[in-house]
């Protein structure tokens, strides 16, 4: 592979979704003209008269031809502006682009729980087929790709939450880096030596607790782990597998017979291998994942997109259902040409294809 | 862009529609009832999630520098005088501080620490003085307050009687300031005046409007002219009233801070610093109070009552509210064009076991519209009785067997809706000749088709909540169930009429009694499926001294350190 | 020109008897399946759950010990067997105008009435779950028929004619892709609102089971939500299957006899196509019974008897009556462990090459 080849393909692949962009745009904004209800009824006054609401269409400009109005929010988009949310005084980009950083928080925290988990135990149960920890491994896969995440949820609340109290049971307390902050301005290290020092075990942990990062991790604990068991579940699967392909190849036997050590036999080639066609499948599942953000942060009150497009929903909050749809189906098409560009660069036969 | 031609810019055009959304919102339904997310897009669901509603109770490294003396130790731990700091936790944050520009409970319940009206209510409803040393009726139609004196705006200005008439100017004239969605409150209300030379202020009426003053001690907060109209005031983020909690800090939808106003009018409150936050979901407030990081939380669910009764540093306070829960029978489609047909509606309902069984007797039958203590109020009526044996012989009698029904709900609005109203679809389903099913919907698309102004955009059978806080049968009937009422199901000649004839009976007691025949009349028509009078269950800190009220109003002013 | 017209006779007329040929699988298919089954302990409880869940859908009126609407208000909240509890019982009491607070400690024993308790309402969980039984499966069945309907036909056109086609309907089914599942069918449930279709119940009509409800309701919405959300899996499968068969051998003698487009893809591309499609179909299955029981967890459903609403129902109560919520999710679990075995069964006996596509919870 050259790296001119693989410029071009990266470039292709980066037009084709400005396009596939384009096509959510549409879709969004045709959902408006398909689905019944006239958003002038959610936001009149309650004794409107049919002279306001035919003002408040004038105002919105939902009295233009759909063209004029598609090529007007078209024009809108390129510039950033999403229109004025109906129910709240703001405009709809700003409280998208507002909650985006607590869906996207909780996605990464995720992603991070489920590869830290999966490859490794897709490895063992892979290089210790028939024991027990294969045993285990392939179990908690089964369930964890069986479970709805909601319940799931629901499930570590009542456990870790109802009856130990050992976690908040929602919402968001600070985002990451205002934790990490506060944490940084205000910790004290001279305080806990001295605690520790001192065994006043029960004020160190309580000094401790009260750290933002901590009481971060606290309310992230729970919608991490349960947005990232399916994933975990998954991942650990397809490791498992591809690692018995891979370790079954002649090529590995090979390495064996020249007398490479184990270690490497495994991790270098067989992992490698293995890896790309594992982050093909993550590549599609990404919409899970994003899908998956909206159930949780329901569950666990989490002030991200997911909430804010169902409340927009309910009150068909247009500009707002539009922003965050769009927001998620964009971060979606990004996030997937990244994942086809890393792709590429570890299986360059993707490129020749 | 918007046209330059167009009457309304952007700007106002979106205040507008923020304030009728308000309105809609709450369609005269007040705040939030048992706001469980269940439905996840509930109306609580999004901005009552704000970021940081975990922040624990401002400590006193944390205060605002203004709070300043006495609290400038370095640590929490070794403070020993922190003043007496109160956290609020509701299940929704404030959509505005601006107190005429929006119809929530939680909103009032943040505003009204910080402004005022000329007139309030003791706990137990009756009116008295507030920024009014007095008030009058000179003639039908027009009434007077005298304004008090040595009352001051956070801001230092004192008040006068012109920041009185424009405040309720700016409520009922849209070309006064805003369009405020509070113009109904004041019903009747066409507009007010400073008297010349003198310290008072007169209001005038369409018609007799009997119950003026029962409005002015519900509604209208009292804000200072020059302060609204200064070019660089934004009242939906700062506030200068004259009430007992200046603003120290606002984060929009997470937290407003609230500091002693030490040159109130009356004794400074005894709570120095007040803050608000909001949570949606009823089991993280129990925790959050559990934990002490906050002092007063409101809407706790009968399920999790049994939790603070347990606990030793909370407890639960629990008031009947003003609110009546129901269910509307639109009047011009059949089945419930018939009489007959809505009566046996109230018979089919087991109305003691739902308020026993589901709200844990947290809640009172009711039988009328108004309820028991407001003016109107018929003694001598009952709720209707569990007779589903009659039930259906009304059914059959009025012609109308095999009916389908179908009883739209909002999930989460009211303590236990979606539970009572499943109770009753089940019930009046299992009458052998009607069957009935249930529809779960969002409160906003509900309360939507209900306050359009247009009947047959309505449900013919829907589950909602009314908050009247003027304890007068006035302000549930007229909306609810007169011909022209703006939520209205039901039109009744009869009922009309005795209504009109109510609001220009002069004579308290002459007034009380139509109004009493009214609901007799009305409990016997049966526009409604007659449901609960809901209570409000609030946890409190037992560090807190504190009674709550009939009209869900936290009022801070009356808090006090427990002994 | 491309020859389009067949597509104005949808699938369901012409292919659906071409798919029963079809599925007489080749013999040595069938053979692996057997040999597959036999050799795997898991292939067997797949099967067996499943079975055991088709059964209970199938008899729900016979098997359900109670009619699961009915309430009994006075018998809310009853535990499971075995969970008999203490419980604090909080009320109110008005004393002299004022409300007061009474606690009252009493057990809560559970009763072989309801073997799995009762919920908020009093009805009986056990019934409940037995019928939500019915719901998920025939969401997911007819669910994945309309999306496998829609996406195959989609997918074949496009693999079948490949050029420009292919390229309108592949970016159409990318743009699909870009909004996951369970957002898309958020916003058009939540959209479009929830319509059901009551289905009366031949149990109670033949009068076995009187007590029981007399219709089912099925929440139409929902089921053509999902299936319209998952066809692009279907398109993709269909799509790749026919771009390697269109150049075979006898795709080309068969065209140079003159049979119709209409005749080659539904005689000789689909039946190339139908193991994986058949595999895919299953998965789907487990991925629209976690969307259909998402979307009820919502609000977002037609009827009150699925497993995901009495999830949401039981949610309130978790920290007084933690079964509400957990028992549905067990028999969601059961189910879609079930289907996932068969899965893995079936592709390992017919290995389709298609790897861990379709949606997850």
């Amino acid at each position: 592979m050259t790296t001119v080849s693989l410029g071009r393909f990266l470039l292709k692949r980066a037009v084709q979704g400005v396009f596939v962009i384009w096509g959510v745009v549409t879709v969004v904004f045709l959902l408006r003209f398909i689905t019944p209800g006239d958003p002038v009824t959610f936001i009149a006054p309650l004794d409107a008269s049919q002279e306001l609401r035919r003002r408040i269409a004038a105002e919105l400009g939902l009295n233009r031809p759909i063209y004029v109005q598609y090529l007007d929010y078209l024009a809108g988009l390129l510039q950033g502006d999403m229109g004025y949310s109906y129910i709240s005084n703001t405009e709809a980009s700003a409280r998208v682009f507002a909650r985006l950083p607590a869906t996207v928080e909780l996605a990464v925290a995720a992603t991070v729980v489920a590869v830290a988990l999966s490859i490794p135990l897709g490895v063992v149960s892979a290089t210790r087929r028939h024991e027990p920890v294969d045993y285990g491994a392939t179990l908690f896969s089964l369930v964890g790709i069986s479970t709805p995440n909601f319940w799931l949820g629901i499930m570590l609340v009542l456990l870790l939450a109802v009856q130990f109290g050992l976690f908040p049971t929602s919402q968001r307390g600070t985002g990451f880096l205002p934790a990490v902050a506060g944490t940084v301005g205000q910790f004290d290290p001279g305080l806990v030596v001295r605690l520790a020092v001192e065994l006043r075990g029960e004020a160190l942990l309580a000094y401790l607790g009260k750290l933002p990062l901590v009481t971060w991790l606290a309310h992230i604990t729970l919608p991490a782990v349960t947005l990232g068991t399916y994933f975990t579940a998954l991942i650990t699967r397809l490791t498992r597998s591809g690692m018995l392909d891979e370790l079954g190849k002649s090529y590995i036997r090979a390495s064996r017979a020249k007398g490479l050590p184990e270690s490497l036999v495994r991790y270098k080639h067989a992992l490698r291998n293995t890896l790309a066609p594992v982050i093909t499948v993550v590549g599609l599942q990404l919409g899970t994942l994003i899908g998956g953000a909206v159930i949780t942060e329901a569950v666990f009150a989490w002030p991200g997109l997911g909430t804010e497009l169902i409340r927009a929903i309910n009150l068909r909050d247009w500009p707002l259902i539009q922003g965050s749809l769009i927001v998620i189906g964009a971060g979606f098409v990004v996030v997937n040409t990244l994942v086809d560009a890393l792709q590429a660069y570890l299986d360059p036969r993707v490129v020749a294809d | 862009m918007p046209e330059e031609d167009s009457s309304l810019n952007r700007r106002s055009f979106v205040k507008l529609a923020g304030g009728a959304a308000a309105s809609v919102a709450l369609a005269g339904c007040g705040g939030d009832g048992g706001d469980t997310p269940t439905d996840a897009g509930g109306e609580d669901g999004g901005d009552g999630m704000g970021d940081g509603d975990d922040t624990p109770t401002p400590t006193a490294t944390e205060t605002d520098d203004s709070m300043g003396d006495g609290t400038d130790t370095e640590t929490a731990t070794d403070e020993p005088d922190m003043g007496f700091p109160v956290t609020i936790t509701q299940g929704q944050p404030p959509s505005t501080l601006d107190p005429h520009n929006h119809r929530e409970t939680p909103t009032d319940s943040v505003v009204l620490h910080a402004y005022e009206g000329v007139l309030t209510r003791e706990p137990t409803g009756e009116v008295v003085e507030k920024l009014a040393t007095g008030f009058e009726r000179v003639e039908p139609g027009l009434v007077r307050f005298e304004v008090r004196e040595d009352v001051r705006f956070h801001n230092g200005d004192d008040l006068t009687p012109r920041d009185i008439a424009y405040s309720i100017n700016r409520i009922v004239d849209g070309d006064v300031g805003i369009e405020s969605p509070q113009n109904d409150q004041l019903a009747g209300v066409t507009g007010a005046s400073v008297v010349d030379g003198e310290r008072a202020v007169e209001v005038e009426s369409d018609g007799l409007n009997p119950v003026v003053f029962s409005l002015f001690a519900s509604y209208c907060d009292v804000m200072q002219r020059s302060w609204v109209q200064a070019d660089d005031t934004e009242p939906a983020t700062e506030t200068n009233g004259t009430g007992p909690f200046q603003l120290s800090s606002y984060e929009e939808g997470v937290e407003v801070v609230m500091e002693r106003f030490e040159d109130y009018w009356r004794e400074p409150a005894d709570v120095t610093e007040l803050t608000f936050l909001a949570a949606g979901e009823p089991g993280t407030r129990v925790n959050q109070l559990l934990e002490g990081e906050t002092d007063v939380i409101v809407n706790v669910q009968p399920q999790e009552i049994s939790r603070l009764s347990d606990a030793d540093n909370a407890r639960v306070a629990a008031e009947a509210s003003t609110r009546i829960i129901y269910n509307g029978m639109r009047y011009d489609v059949e089945p419930f064009s018939d009489p007959d047909f809505r009566r046996a509606m109230n018979y089919a309902v087991d109305l003691d076991s739902i308020i026993e069984n589901v709200l844990q007797t947290f809640g009172d039958p009711t039988g009328q519209p108004t309820l028991e203590g407001f003016v109107g109020h018929n003694p001598d009526v009952d709720p209707y009785e569990h007779d589903p044996a009659r039930a259906e012989e009304l059914v059959s009698e009025s012609g109308f067997e095999g009916a389908e029904l179908e009883l739209h709900t909002p999930n989460g609005r009211y303590l236990r809706d979606f539970e009572i109203a499943q109770a009753v679809v089940e019930q009046v389903d299992s009458l052998s000749n009607v069957s009935c099913e249930i529809n779960q919907r969002d409160f906003g698309s509900l309360a939507g088709e209900l306050t359009d102004g247009d009947i047959t955009t309505s449900p013919p059978l829907y589950l909602i909540g009314w908050g009247n806080s003027t304890f007068d049968a006035s302000q549930t009937v007229i909306p609810l169930l007169t011909s022209d009422g703006a939520v209205s199901s039901y039109s009744n000649e009869e009922v009309d009429s005795m209504m009109e004839q109510a609001q220009n009976e002069g004579d308290r007691e002459e007034r009380e009694s139509i109004l009493q025949e009214l609901n007799a009349t009305l409990h016997d028509q049966a526009p409604w499926i007659f449901l609960n009078r809901q209570y409000s269950v609030y946890g409190a800190s037992n560090r807190v001294e504190w009674t709550p009220r009939a009209d869900e109003r936290i009022d801070a002013y009356a808090m006090s350190p427990a002994e | 020109m491309v020859d389009l017209d067949w597509l104005l006779h949808p699938v369901a007329s012409g292919a659906l008897s071409r798919l029963r040929e079809a599925l007489r699988l080749s013999p040595r298919t069938v053979r692996n399946l057997r040999t597959e089954f036999r050799r795997s302990a898991l292939a067997k409880l797949g099967v067996g759950l499943i079975v055991c869940a088709l059964l209970v859908a199938a008899f729900a009126p016979a098997l359900a010990p109670h009619n699961p609407t009915n309430q009994n208000l006075n018998d809310n909240q009853l535990p499971p067997l075995g969970f008999d509890r203490q419980t604090t019982n909080t009320t109110s009491k008005m004393v002299n105008g004022s409300i007061e607070i009474v606690n009252e400690t009493s057990w809560v024993n559970s009763t072989g009435e309801h073997p799995l308790g009762t919920d908020s309402l009093g009805r009986d969980m056990l019934s409940r779950t037995i019928y939500g039984a019915r719901t998920s499966l025939i969401v997911g069945v007819i669910g994945t028929g309309i999306a496998a309907l829609f996406g195959v036909t989609v997918g074949l056109l496009a693999g079948y004619y490949s050029g420009r086609i292919d390229d309108a309907l592949m970016r159409s089914a990318d743009v699909m892709l870009a909004f996951p599942s369970l957002v898309l069918a958020v916003a058009l449930v939540g959209l479009i609102g929830t319509a059901s279709v009551r289905v009366p119940d031949p149990f109670v009509r033949a009068g076995l089971t009187p007590n029981m409800p007399e219709t089912f309701t099925l929440p139409g919405t929902v089921i053509i939500v999902v299936g319209l959300v998952n066809w692009v899996w279907f398109a993709r499968v269909a799509r790749s299957e026919a771009l390697s068969v269109r150049s075979e051998e006898y795709i080309k003698a068969a065209r140079a006899v003159g049979a119709s487009d209409r005749h080659i893809v539904t005689r000789h591309v689909l039946p190339n196509s139908i193991t994986p499609i058949i595999v895919l179909a299953t998965i789907q299955v487990a991925a629209i019974i976690l969307l259909e029981s998402a979307l009820a967890f919502l609000g977002f459903s037609g009827t009150t008897l699925s497993w995901g609403f009495d999830i949401a129902q039981g949610r309130q109560y978790l920290s007084s009556s933690w079964w509400i919520a957990t028992i549905p999710g067990v028999a969601i679990v059961l189910t879609v462990v079930g289907i996932n075995l068969v899965g893995d069964w079936l592709r390992d006996a017919l290995d389709p090459g298609i790897e861990g596509e379709g949606g997850g919870p």
